[in-house]
């Protein structure tokens, strides 16, 4: 889910920058820093604005200037039971890999309906119910969160096409 | 998903269960309480300031908590019930049993699987541990799910009558290079290898370990007929990739190859994903069973676990001397290689150093210093390359040669090099041929083992009536494919010469293993039943090769001749591989060099124009000893030693040493010659020469008896004379020691060094000596031959090296020289004061003992490398001693 999240970041300018437009560098550093990153549990996709930039105060001993940032920013975090869509990577028997923006998902075989079988002979190999759905790598499906995992910059989840609406969107 | 779980390991037991607090059907969860139990410890109790203190015993009740999610479904245990030790205490049925997990989590529940609680012993990731995904390393499942998979795969295959099979790239299928030149080549009409490069396509990867290597273009030359050989296999086979590559390397080449992923699909494993930067392992995709699984690679030594299903291609080598660019982290090849004339001088120096080096690298494997120092290499190599541009390099070379040789022969038309645009440009000789055909071959092999598969699966199908697939009625491919490769071979028995380097255990050995796998037999040495001799053509053994001549039935063909057969799975016609030309090593030039590298070059050269010598006439080699009255023989040795270093005599010493080029300097030879030395008696030596020289004639006899009795039996244990004759060789000169010394060192290393020649010419020998002994003393001969083919037995086993000399003796002698029918006389008169032979014999044995220590220590100094050989030359002499009960009496 996408929300507008109101954050604070300290940003150290190099005492070359110091000048007129301090303020702009520091803008654009922050965006350069954190932008696309994911911080815990959620990404931050974008910077909406910076509403507060600091005073800067000269950091002793290295004699960076340190401002503290507050901005805006759009950020996504993933949530258990969420409905996203993604794009299928890989396919293997276990189950497919799908990726939605930044986060990566692994659908296992045992969460997809039963009819959905796993296809090896086909090229590419493929989960199809020998109808419709055909997830070969490529695919647009609509997945629903069951399981989340985070560390340091990173995120993985396990998706579920078991469910009305869910599996391949048909174009 | 029922599980039983026990009660841990880390209660204080024996202990006593007081009450269940859940009933069958509860649910329960983690770390919930489900029984509560009892144990008695001793508590110290008292007045602990005055010490008056004794232990009372307590009794102390505490719960026990799930360590498991899910249903309980019965408890194993009752109320009241003492327990010793850890065991099963209920059965729980589980929601999920994790058999699926993801960087994690849970595949199929989405539970976080890396939580820990003090509740449970185990890990909920262990539980899942075998990763089987072609491109992923993060998705696990357990063993069950993995059988599952594996199960299916096989239905699936059976039922359209396929197997797998897993394709290495990299000098298999293709071979890639980063040869700026080979861009040039194709982009210039002009240049004479502009046909050869037509066809390679190029792709770039930014991934290159370097700055320089960064953006480089990788240029990829399949090996010729691919696309057909491919599209039929894919008939039968459903192909991986599996290569040492990294991944975006792998997918592009896959990518060259198979444009339209219909060959390999996503089915590509790398470097990246294989955990391991040393070896290929098939139990990595194929973690339960690997019958329906064939492999096509070039190299052996990294499928370590799966050699059965392996079916090694000759490398391809189009790019002259690159090799393949992705094995910086591989061990060196140690394979025959049947590269030009070219690459041949880099091989011949990365063979010579030492054997062991590569079982270093294997011990360290995954060593974060090793692995760095490799990268480091890649790296250089990979700039070397760029910058040295190798391809350019020897075209040049080859253009240089060419001008030469015109201006050499004719001057009326200018050299079409000069202007290369009116003949055509293939008149230049060019650097790369594609004249490669193994994959013809290949898809041939491939083809019969399909068909034999299923003619033996469709075999116990019919037998068994059943259509499940189980371990029974899936034949497996490993076995079919030895019996196929079994049988090709069969009855051929080969002796190498030249080929390994010494010091290698042939038997364990990548040309050995290979030979045996084909269903030949490996010889250490010539003997009689020995059907086929294989020579390096670059530097012949020469014992072994005049040993061969001597028996004509003996077929002495270059080890192109058994790439040949690997390769056609067909006893090839010996014709276009006889080698039958003269021994020139000196000719050779890729020969000195190498020879640089070992101490006694000069001995070498001496050595080698004695070998043509000898080699002019073999025949009348043979003769010209039974022809000359018995006392020449010895003096034509003896007169050798004395003068001192390159004598006819001394030349024959060498010329036992099988490839003089390829002898890794050996330790043991320093520690060795002196231990002969004190155990030298000079003054019986003097006596022995004397009475040696004395019995001359009986010796010349004793040549003829050889000669004659060539084929005949070579069981008993000959060497012993052989062996004396070395001291009586350096007693003579007792006073010119010095010069002496050098031969004797040089000879009793040869001895050592010479392993493969085992003991058939004993064999010869000791009938020669039968014979004699008909005349001299028979009964000692006889307790002393006895006295030999007891002990080799034992002491061969481990005194290696000494087996190895008088194996070496013994081929000498195969040859009537003067040398041998000295030995004989010795050997025969050799123990002069001791009473007979019987005496010799004991003495014999001591020293071999003092000889034994020496090995000992030698073998504690010298690392690896030492018990590597050592356990060489203890199989051969295993073997030898088997043949001939042949001994080392030599040292004596």
């Amino acid at each position: 889910m996408f929300f507008l999240h109101n954050l604070e970041r300290r940003v150290t300018l190099h005492p070359s920058y110091f000048g007129r437009n301090m303020h702009e560098l520091v803008t654009s550093k922050l965006v350069k820093d954190v932008e696309g990153t994911c911080a815990g549990d959620y990404y931050i996709i974008a910077i909406m604005d910076t509403f507060d930039v600091s005073e800067g105060r000269i950091l002793p001993g290295s004699g960076l200037a340190e401002f503290t940032v507050g901005y805006r920013a759009v950020v996504w975090r993933p949530f258990k039971g969420e409905v996203i869509d993604a794009i299928t990577q890989t396919v293997n028997p276990h189950g497919f890999f799908a990726q939605a923006g930044p986060l990566r998902l692994f659908v296992s075989s045992h969460l997809m309906p039963d009819e959905i079988q796993y296809d090896a002979s086909a090229t590419p190999a493929q989960f199809t119910n020998n109808a419709d759905i055909v997830i070969e790598q490529g695919t647009h499906v609509r997945v629903k969160i069951i399981g989340l995992r985070t560390e340091v910059g990173e995120m993985w989840a396990i998706g579920s096409i078991n469910g009305d609406f869910l599996g391949c969107l048909q174009a | 998903m029922t599980k039983t779980v026990g009660l841990g390991a880390r209660l204080r037991y024996p202990i006593t269960i007081v009450k269940l607090h859940k009933r069958p059907g509860d649910k329960i969860r983690k770390q919930e309480t489900l029984m509560e139990y009892s144990f008695k410890w001793m508590k110290e109790v008292g007045d602990t300031i005055r010490g008056n203190t004794w232990q009372q015993e307590q009794t102390t009740i505490v719960t026990w908590d799930s360590p498991s999610d899910g249903e309980l479904t019965r408890w194993l245990i009752r109320e009241g019930e003492h327990i010793l030790s850890d065991r099963k205490a209920i059965e729980v049925k589980e929601e999920c049993s994790h058999e699926i997990q993801f960087q994690g989590l849970c595949g199929m529940c989405g539970k976080d699987m890396t939580e820990v609680n003090w509740a449970v012993e185990t890990r909920d990731t262990a539980r899942a541990p075998i990763n089987m995904v072609h491109d992923q390393t993060n998705l696990t499942v357990s063993e069950v799910h993995a059988q599952r998979t594996e199960q299916e795969l096989q239905r699936r295959l059976l039922q359209s009558r396929k197997l797998s099979l897993v394709v290495d790239l990299d000098q298999t299928i293709i071979q890639a290079c980063i040869d700026p030149t080979v861009g040039e080549w194709q982009a210039d009409p002009t240049n004479p290898n502009h046909e050869s490069v037509k066809g390679i396509k190029s792709f770039q990867l930014d991934d290159g370990p370097t700055n320089l290597a960064k953006q480089c273009s990788y240029y990829i030359k399949m090996r010729p007929g691919l696309e057909s050989f491919l599209r039929s296999i894919a008939e039968m086979y459903e192909l991986h990739v599996y290569t040492m590559g990294t991944r975006a390397y792998a997918q592009n080449v896959a990518r060259v190859v198979d444009p339209d992923k219909k060959l390999f699909g996503n089915r590509v494993l790398s470097r990246d994903e294989n955990g391991s930067i040393l070896a290929k392992d098939l139990q990595r995709l194929f973690p339960v069973s690997t019958h329906m699984v064939a492999i096509i690679d070039d190299r052996s030594d990294v499928w370590p676990r799966n050699r059965p299903n392996l079916i090694k291609v000759s490398p391809y080598e189009f790019f002259k001397g690159i090799g393949d660019i992705n094995s910086s982290f591989l061990p060196k090849r140690q394979d025959l290689s049947s590269t030009g004339p070219t690459a041949n001088g880099v091989k011949k120096r990365k063979r010579n150093e030492p054997a062991p080096k590569s079982k270093d690298d294997a011990a360290a494997v995954d060593d974060p210093a090793v692995t760095k120092l490799q990268v480091e290499e890649q790296k250089r190599t990979f700039e070397k390359q760029i910058n040295d541009r190798p391809l350019q390099a020897l075209q040049e070379k080859l253009d240089k040669e060419d001008e030469e040789a015109e201006k050499a022969t004719v001057q009326s038309e200018d050299g079409s090099e000069s202007r290369s645009s009116s003949p055509p440009p293939s008149q230049r000789h060019r650097v790369l041929h594609d004249d490669d055909e193994e994959l013809e071959y290949l898809q041939q092999h491939l083809t019969s083992l399909h068909t034999a598969y299923y003619a033996e699966y469709d075999n116990n199908l019919a037998s068994q009536n059943t259509a499940a697939v189980d371990s029974t009625t899936v034949p497996d491919a490993g076995c079919i494919l030895d019996e196929l490769k079994g049988g090709v071979l069969q009855g051929i028995r080969i002796v190498l010469s030249g080929v390994l380097p010494r010091g290698i255990d042939i038997y364990g050995s990548e040309i050995g293993l290979q030979i045996m796998s084909f269903g030949a037999e490996l010889r250490p040495t010539v003997t009689k039943d020995v059907t086929h001799l294989v020579v390096n053509t670059a530097q012949p053994g020469r014992e072994k090769l005049l040993e061969a001549r001597r028996r004509p039935h003996i077929k002495i063909v270059s080890q192109e001749w058994l790439v040949a057969c690997f390769t056609q799975w067909a006893v090839v016609d010996e014709a276009p591989y006889v080698f039958s030309a003269r021994l020139m090593e000196e000719d050779d030039p890729d020969h000195r060099p190498v020879v640089s590298d070992d101490e006694d070059t000069q001995e070498d050269a001496q050595e080698d124009t004695h070998d043509n010598n000898n080699n002019n006439a073999p025949d009348t080699n043979n003769n010209t000893p039974k022809l000359t009255n018995g006392t020449k023989p010895t003096r034509l040795r003896l007169v050798p030693i004395t003068t001192g270093t390159h004598t006819p005599a001394e030349g024959d010493r060498r010329d036992e040493d099988d490839e003089p080029g390829l002898l890794p300097s050996d330790p043991v030879d320093g520690q060795r010659s002196p231990i002969d030395f004190t155990n030298m008696n000079w003054g019986t030596a003097d006596e022995e020469v004397a009475e040696f020289l004395a019995s001359g004639s009986s010796d010349e006899e004793d040549d003829d008896d050889d000669d004659d009795g060539d084929d005949d039996n070579s069981e008993d244990g000959g060497d012993e004379d052989v062996d004396v004759e070395l001291p009586a060789g350096e007693a003579v000169p007792a006073s010119a020691s010095a010069s002496v010394a050098v031969v004797r060192k040089r000879k009793g290393r040869d001895e050592e060094e010479d392993d493969e020649d085992g003991g058939d010419g004993d064999g010869d020998e000791d009938e020669g000596k039968g014979g004699e002994k008909g005349e001299n003393g028979a009964p000692a001969k006889r307790l002393r031959r006895t006295d030999s083919q007891r002990g080799p037995s034992l002491r061969n086993l481990y005194a290696t090296g000494g087996g190895g000399e008088g194996g070496d003796d013994g081929a000498g002698s195969g040859l009537p020289t003067p040398g041998r029918s000295d030995g004989q006389d010795v050997d025969m008169d050799a123990p002069p004061p001791d009473g007979g032979d019987a005496g010799g014999g004991e003495e014999e044995e001591e020293e071999e003992m003092d000889f034994d220590v020496a090995e000992l220590e030698a073998e504690f100094e010298a690392e690896f490398d030492k018990a590597e050989l050592e356990a060489q030359m203890a199989a051969e002499q295993a073997y030898g001693a088997g043949l001939t009960g042949g001994e080392d009496t030599e040292k004596g």
